[in-house]
């Protein structure tokens, strides 16, 4: 009646785990619609903010030139982190809601291999996705603003570097708010936290501060995510503000608090 | 072959299963019998890991299941038929599945095959009813080809025609020399397909007796009988070998004894008989019997407490 030939070969594998993740994140209909909706929508926002501006561009310098471009090019991404905010939590509370989190947890038993693939698989999608939305965004950029004047300055290699900045942030955001989903096992929870923390968390800080003139409450705005987020990839002159790469250590602070803290309770609770 | 030891697992102040040790051995069907809310599931859930248990172990081949390097080709586990993705295809969580281990796409439409989900296997499992939901957890089990397959209520939710499936299948396996180990609560399912019954209730073994031994001891005769002095009677039959249970003040169910013996008892003592019958026991109901004090949640009503039970009915 039955015939059982699976290969005497197959084990656990760390590539296997990878990619039954990276299977995992493209069979839901969530990732695909995440995904495209981050791609058209920053497409859409270069288009609106390039497209409805007014510049003589030919008395800019170039430094201003390419900081103009480069903000063209990444209100996309600010807009997405809030859309992988989502993602990153569903990509983990979803197998939670539907019980498929014991199905992992049973092909994977030591646990801490599943969660990892699955940051491992997200960051890179994250990434890749982020640089089609910021490129993308920046061929419009240019396009739309080189009538006007503005054009960009290769010679300054940070451009480009910047652009790659952008799509790292989103990547790290997503995986920042799986950290989130994992510890909170639901995705209303999750989404609420995570969101919370990239877009209300700023907001509070700034009112606190502009309220009751709390030197503390400014203090802490440059360190909350999407704060340094924004830092990562925007290059600076205010010397008192944190440099792009103190920036970026911020973010993974926030990504590693999250993950770890998730993995450790992934590794303790009962699935 | 499973083997638990001293297992506990407690939730807060409840304890869902009270120190259970047993072994499961290969090439035979287990039965894993118990009411709702006995601790099969727990105890399942413990032996690949999912939950860890308050003190004890088990473990699987030899080791803890998560220490093997390929777990899925030691144990295949259909342990909640709602532990998928709903937004996926079967195909694809079997894809996904199987790919941890390096198993690929043959062996994904094998298994396919050998459910019968291949008109489905596209479809997202949202869409799935139970029974396609548990012919799909089963077709995961399968998926390693695994030395022992644990089924926990298998054949919830399947049609007849799947009922009997699920039985051939579970029986064709254990002949190839597979550990198997079946949970239900129903015992008329598990006299059809174990070779061996582990019965739990209330969070400890009841019973773990080869299915004919269980039967034999079921099968003796109780005799149901009425009387005006049933308590006083009660305590006249008592004996090393005797159960007497009362569900009604003046009606008293015996067994260990026959229906002439407690007759010329009653009439040696003087006490009037209403009615002597003699009953033969079905497995039903000798299940119910084993397990009648270790139902966690009754269906109204007072529980059918025993006058004595000077031994439990299995041994």
């Amino acid at each position: 009646m039955t015939t059982l030939t699976a290969s005497s070969l197959s084990r656990l594998s760390a590539p296997g785990i990878i990619n039954s993740e990276w299977i995992k994140l493209r069979t839901v209909r969530s990732t695909v619609w995440s995904y495209a909706v981050i791609i058209l929508a920053s497409f859409g926002i270069a288009l609106l903010a390039s497209g409805t501006g007014n510049y003589d561009g030919s008395s800019f310098p170039a430094a201003e030139q390419n900081n103009l471009l480069l903000q063209s090019s990444t209100l996309g991404i600010y807009f997405g982190q809030l859309v992988v905010g989502v993602l990153g939590v569903l990509v983990i509370s979803g197998e939670y809601s539907t019980g498929m989190i014991r199905s992992t947890l049973t092909a994977v038993p030591k646990r801490i291999p599943a969660l990892a693939a699955k940051a491992l698989v997200l960051f890179l999608t994250t990434f890749v996705v982020g640089l089609v939305a910021s490129f993308g965004s920046f061929a419009i950029a240019i396009a739309l603003l080189g009538p006007q004047g503005i054009s960009p300055d290769f010679a300054d290699g940070s451009l480009i570097g910047n652009l790659v900045l952008s799509a790292l942030y989103l990547a790290l955001a997503a995986v920042f708010a799986l950290g989130v989903g994992t510890i909170l096992r639901s995705s209303a929870g999750g989404i609420a936290a995570a969101l919370g923390a990239i877009l209300l968390l700023p907001t509070i800080f700034q009112l606190i501060a502009g309220i009751t003139q709390a030197q503390w409450a400014a203090d802490v705005l440059p360190y909350l995510i999407s704060n340094a987020g924004v830092g990562m990839y925007t290059p600076t002159t205010n010397p008192d503000a944190l440099g792009q790469v103190q920036n970026l250590i911020v973010v993974l602070v926030w990504v590693a608090v999250s993950l770890v803290g998730g993995a450790v309770l992934l590794k303790r609770r009962d699935a | 072959m499973i083997k638990a030891e001293g297992l506990i697992k407690r939730y807060g102040a409840k304890t869902a299963v009270n120190d259970i040790s047993f072994t499961v051995k290969p090439g035979m069907v287990t039965g894993f019998l118990g009411p709702n809310g006995a601790g099969k599931s727990t105890t399942m859930r413990m032996i690949v890991g999912l939950d860890r248990p308050t003190s004890g172990s088990v473990t699987v081949n030899g080791k803890p299941y998560a220490e093997h390097a390929a777990p899925l080709r030691e144990v295949g586990a259909l342990l909640d038929a709602k532990a998928i993705h709903t937004g996926r295809s079967a195909y694809n969580h079997l894809l996904a599945m199987g790919a941890t281990h390096g198993i690929g796409k043959s062996r994904v439409n094998e298994v396919i095959g050998l459910t019968g989900l291949e008109s489905v296997a596209g479809k997202r499992v949202g869409g799935f009813s139970l029974g396609m939901g548990q012919r799909l957890g089963i077709a995961a089990a399968l998926l390693g080809d695994p030395a022992t397959l644990i089924l926990d209520e298998p054949v919830n939710g399947l049609d007849p025609e799947g009922v009997m499936w699920v039985r051939q299948l579970a029986r064709h396996l254990a002949g190839e020399g597979r550990t198997i180990f079946l949970s239900s609560h129903l015992m008329s399912e598990m006299a059809l397909t174990a070779d061996h019954l582990i019965v739990l209730g209330r969070g400890r073994i009841i019973a773990d007796a080869p299915v004919a031994e269980i039967l034999a001891g079921s099968t003796r005769t109780a005799v149901k009988l009425r009387s005006p002095n049933a308590s006083q009677l009660a305590q006249m039959l008592q004996g090393a070998d005797v159960t007497i249970t009362s569900t009604e003040p003046d009606a008293l169910t015996v067994t260990g004894l026959t229906a002439p013996a407690i007759g010329d008892a009653a009439a040696r003592a003087g006490i009037a008989l209403h009615e002597l019958t003699p009953m033969s026991a079905s497995l039903e109901e000798a299940y119910m019997q084993l397990t009648q004090d270790d139902v966690e949640y009754h269906a109204g009503g007072a529980p059918v407490a025993p006058l004595t039970s000077q031994e439990e009915v299995a041994r």
